[in-house]
């Protein structure tokens, strides 16, 4: 088991389900005593992409750039404080750029055998799939992907964990 | 998160029925306030018309996205308004904008945020995607239209 997972990278993006994977992500890299990798992505791309739309002001990327790399800060930070409480340290990795590839590039770039992503939206309609940023970076993976679904097992398991 | 998560049919409203940028503002401000999405709908109002007054944010071919970051929502919340008739939003194009959607989100929500405002850039490069929801009749047609695209 040791050697089919050496080292695992969750994907953190904010939302509760990413949280929740990175639970897991802890509780297993502690299991099969793997290296564990956070990374979150700014998506610098979308912000260009909503200037080019005239969605946004130069001004608001600005803005938003800011407030993106403070979010990658505190929810990396979490997840570190997360890992420290059950004695595991976790490397937080902070990308910019189009979220898939950047994914795609970390997976490569720390020899990743395992990918872990939370639970993605349900998918409701054809534009969701194609649009998901989670879906594309899963189907991009060039390693196995495990998706943490059970968010209240996961938080109860997580709390008793030793 | 996907956009249709923020979707239901009490955050449509169609058609709408102001003839100005604030009073579309307005109504679909309003729109939210009666939906139990808000608590503070001039707060709001203020955030949405402060952005608008930076550039708007009529866009081309009929489409607007007036968009704000406030502390005054406790989420993102997307209201969508239909205006077949046309209102003047001092678009990029010049044309009358028929297809609104707002968007608020607090500040602490900016991945979300720019994630949903993304997702609505691409769907409304779609025109024949535009002109079937512009067609639609009720709010119900609407999330009908986004479910089934």
């Amino acid at each position: 088991m040791n050697s089919l997972i050496r080292n695992i990278l969750v994907y953190i993006d904010g939302s509760e389900s990413s949280i929740t994977a990175a639970q897991y992500a802890i509780c297993l890299a502690k299991t099969v005593s793997a290296k564990l990798f956070a990374l979150y992505v700014v998506n610098t791309r979308a912000l260009t992409d909503l200037v080019a739309a005239r969605i946004f002001l130069k001004e608001e990327q600005d803005e938003f750039q800011v407030d993106l790399h403070q979010d990658a800060e505190r929810y990396l930070n979490h997840v570190k404080n997360l890992g420290l409480k059950k004695g595991l340290e976790v490397q937080t990795l902070s990308l910019s750029g189009t979220v898939n590839q950047e994914i795609k590039n970390a997976l490569a770039a720390h020899d990743i055998d395992l990918f872990v992503l939370g639970e993605t939206a349900q998918v409701r309609s054809r534009r969701d799939e194609f649009y998901s940023e989670a879906e594309r970076a899963m189907r991009g993976s060039t390693c196995s992907v495990l998706v943490v679904k059970d968010e209240e097992r996961v938080w109860n398991v997580f709390d008793s964990f030793v | 998160m996907a956009l249709l998560d923020l979707i239901t049919e009490e955050v449509v409203k169609v058609p709408l029925l102001s003839t100005s940028k604030p009073d579309v503002i307005r109504e679909l401000i309003d729109m939210l306030k009666k939906a139990g999405k808000i608590a503070d709908p001039d707060k709001i109002f203020d955030s949405v018309m402060k952005r608008e007054s930076l550039g708007s944010t009529g866009l081309e071919n009929g489409i607007a996205v007036p968009h704000a970051k406030t502390i005054d929502v406790g989420n993102l919340l997307l209201g969508i308004g239909i205006a077949p008739q046309g209102v003047d939003f001092q678009s990029f194009d010049g044309k009358p904008s028929k297809l609104f959607f707002m968007l608020l989100a607090p500040p602490d929500k900016a991945g979300p945020h720019i994630e949903a405002l993304s997702e609505i850039a691409k769907i409304t490069k779609s025109q024949a995607f535009c002109r079937m929801l512009i067609k639609a009749e009720s709010a119900k047609e609407v999330v009908e239209i986004f479910k089934e695209e």
